[in-house]
């Protein structure tokens, strides 16, 4: 049982790094974006190729991993995204899912559809009452508590948090105060795309690494955002937690079925309390 | 004042060219040119592959009336086709061999199954309406793949042998050809008296405003759940179809990414607009087809186009044939694409 819930928090916590800057997007620029899980693959095989190079000195090359998303991050905000602002939100739709497909075809392009393996990082075991807990997983939901605390610091003490928490209630008061509004959305938009290739990097080792994983986790963390309702922070942050939960514990007695009792909770919610965008 | 009331009383003439019928009904001459249209390709292509276009034509047309007409991206048709394809396949299977009774049954069970779920889906709009669809097609899916694999059979699928009813005998091609196009020219006809009667109109303006239209007095939701059984049916007669043609059912019918195909179709044909549907269709499944022998990057090449048709070429591919017959040839000024006002 306790492994279950080991397990559950740390896709919990992985599910939690992606969500958050879909639920920025999604909250504060009315703007669905499928291509937000780009970020997280391309940082992932960054860190395959990282990782070969700095003979598996893992942290250091997670963090250049994350760097170089960025400059990603930025061209897919200026270009694509700042034009979708007030579109319809079909062509957003659209419009993200085509960038979602030229990435998967370019990953492929440069680092073929062979799956990689990636070795747990820390590889040892923490011995507990007689069971062995890996390292790794602890110090990723460790990694999740402290970006909660960070991120909300960050939102309320912060003058660049504190104009996006505004922005998200009512974009027009803020931008009548003289606040260019699209600059900061934009720091957001890449502040979540790093955060979701965070998420990519620490799951690698104990997932599996391939060109489609984007897409496989892009529908999970949509159900995280809808559960926890968007652009809302603490909700995220439940909800990312509590739906991994679901899925270790289903998983527990019923493997297949984990990520379709995930949208089973997604479509219950959506019953009770549909948004209204 | 007097001379104003008779003018006022006498019944208005209608103009010449009104009152003057047609020899021919408008209607026919789409169906043929239609039936024309997909006789002439067949040559280039093949009788199997043009069948192959025509299921996924229909397909396009009931995502059409629900993306088109009535303003909701699903992302989750997919779910009604792969219905209608086990619907179909099962029947055939376990039950009887006879063809147009499986088909029956497979636009049923499609159309039953919209009914239960648009009770709930239907409320919703917007991006709610599109993901609430993917869930339930997720849901689908695995259902298909896992705890009912007893009967589905899992990822392997199983095959369908339909039996020989009089000439319908849906295993020689030309047949399958002929059954299929019909199927096409009906859903067409049937969809075209639809949209363009007063419940089209009705649709449409749901996709305009719907607040608008409640304070009318029209009970909304009744129209739009109408709709969407309408086009969960005409998904399923897709599926049904598309059990037949293949002799053969499997997860795929109901894959979860394959609803992106359709949504490009209706993009790229011009959405709220059955030619368009049509045409999107065929032009997707050639480039489906055939682009990956050509082009050994297609996925890209897809990404780009996509971009490009969202930014610069939003009226699809009949938006600009209809704008181009109307500005050049019939000589009407025609009020430039307006931007979608901001949601």
């Amino acid at each position: 049982m306790i492994y279950t819930i080991v397990y559950g928090l740390t896709i919990g916590a992985i599910l939690y790094f992606i969500s958050i800057g879909l639920s920025l997007t999604f909250g504060a620029m009315r703007v669905i974006n499928f291509a937000h899980t780009l970020t997280y693959t391309i940082g992932v095989y960054v860190l395959i190729t990282l990782v070969n190079f700095f003979k598996w000195c893992f942290p250091l090359g997670a963090i250049l991993a994350i760097l170089a998303v960025i400059p990603i991050g930025y061209i897919i905000e200026r270009f694509i995204i700042r034009r979708l602002y007030g579109e319809s939100l079909d062509y957003t739709f659209i419009a993200t899912f085509a960038i979602a497909l030229i990435g998967v075809d370019a990953i492929k392009w440069i680092w073929s559809v062979r799956p990689y393996p990636i070795s747990d990082p820390i590889g040892k075991y923490l011995l507990f009452w007689g069971l062995s807990l890996p390292i790794y997983r602890i110090v990723i939901v460790m990694i999740a508590i402290i970006l909660f605390f960070a991120l909300n610091i960050f939102f309320k003490k912060t003058i660049v948090g504190k104009i996006v928490v505004a922005a998200l209630e009512d974009k027009d008061g803020v931008r009548c105060l003289g606040v260019n509004v699209d600059k900061y959305f934009s720091i957001v938009f890449i502040l979540g795309s790093a955060l979701a290739a965070l998420g990519g990097v620490l799951y690698a080792p104990i997932g599996s690494v391939h060109p489609y994983m984007g897409l496989s986790v892009l529908l999970l963390s949509f159900a995280v955002v809808i559960v926890g309702g968007m652009g809302n922070l603490n909700g995220t942050f439940l909800s990312a937690f509590a739906l991994g939960m679901v899925m270790s514990i289903t998983a527990r007695y019923w493997s297949q079925g984990a990520e379709t009792m995930v949208f089973i909770v997604m479509a219950i919610v959506l019953i009770f309390k549909p948004i209204d965008i | 004042m007097d001379e104003d009331k008779a003018s006022l009383n006498k019944p208005t003439e209608l103009p010449e060219e009104l009152r003057k019928k047609p020899i021919i009904e408008r209607g026919a001459i789409d169906l043929m040119a239609i039936a024309i249209f997909f006789l002439l390709i067949t040559p280039l292509l093949s009788v199997h592959r043009v069948t192959d276009f025509m299921i996924f034509c229909i397909f396009a047309m009931s995502f059409d009336l629900l993306y088109g007409y009535m303003g909701r991206l699903s992302f989750g048709q997919m779910l009604y086709l792969g219905t209608g394809a086990y619907c179909c396949g099962l029947f055939i299977k376990y039950i009887g061999g006879n063809p147009l009774l499986a088909i029956s049954i497979g636009i049923a069970f499609a159309g039953m199954l919209a009914m239960l779920l648009g009770l709930i889906i239907v409320r919703t709009t917007g991006a709610c309406f599109a993901l609430i669809n993917l869930a339930f097609n997720h849901i689908g899916f695995f259902l298909v793949l896992s705890p009912l694999r007893e009967i589905t059979r899992g990822e392997d699928g199983f095959g369908v042998s339909a039996s020989k009813l009089g000439v319908l005998n849906f295993g020689s091609r030309p047949i399958m050809f002929g059954f299929v196009l019909l199927c096409l020219l009906l859903v067409y006809y049937c969809l075209r008296r639809l949209t363009s009667s007063p419940y089209g109109i009705l649709i449409r303006s749901i996709k305009e405003d719907e607040t608008r239209v409640r304070f009318l007095g029209y009970n909304t939701f009744l129209y739009k759940w109408f709709t969407f059984i309408l086009a969960g049916a005409i998904a399923g007669l897709a599926g049904s179809l598309t059990a037949l043609n293949y002799n053969y059912v499997n997860p795929n019918a109901m894959d979860v990414h394959s609803n992106v195909g359709v949504v490009f179709a209706c993009l790229i044909g011009g959405a709220g607009n059955l030619y368009g549907a049509i045409l999107g269709g065929v032009i997707y499944m050639v480039i489906s087809n055939f682009l990956p022998i050509y082009i050994y990057r297609w996925e890209m090449f897809l990404g780009f186009s996509l971009l490009i048709i969202v930014f610069r070429f939003r009226m699809g591919v009949w938006g600009y044939i209809q704008r181009f017959w109307e500005y050049t040839i019939k000589r009407k000024v025609v009020p430039r694409l307006m931007k979608k006002e901001a949601i």
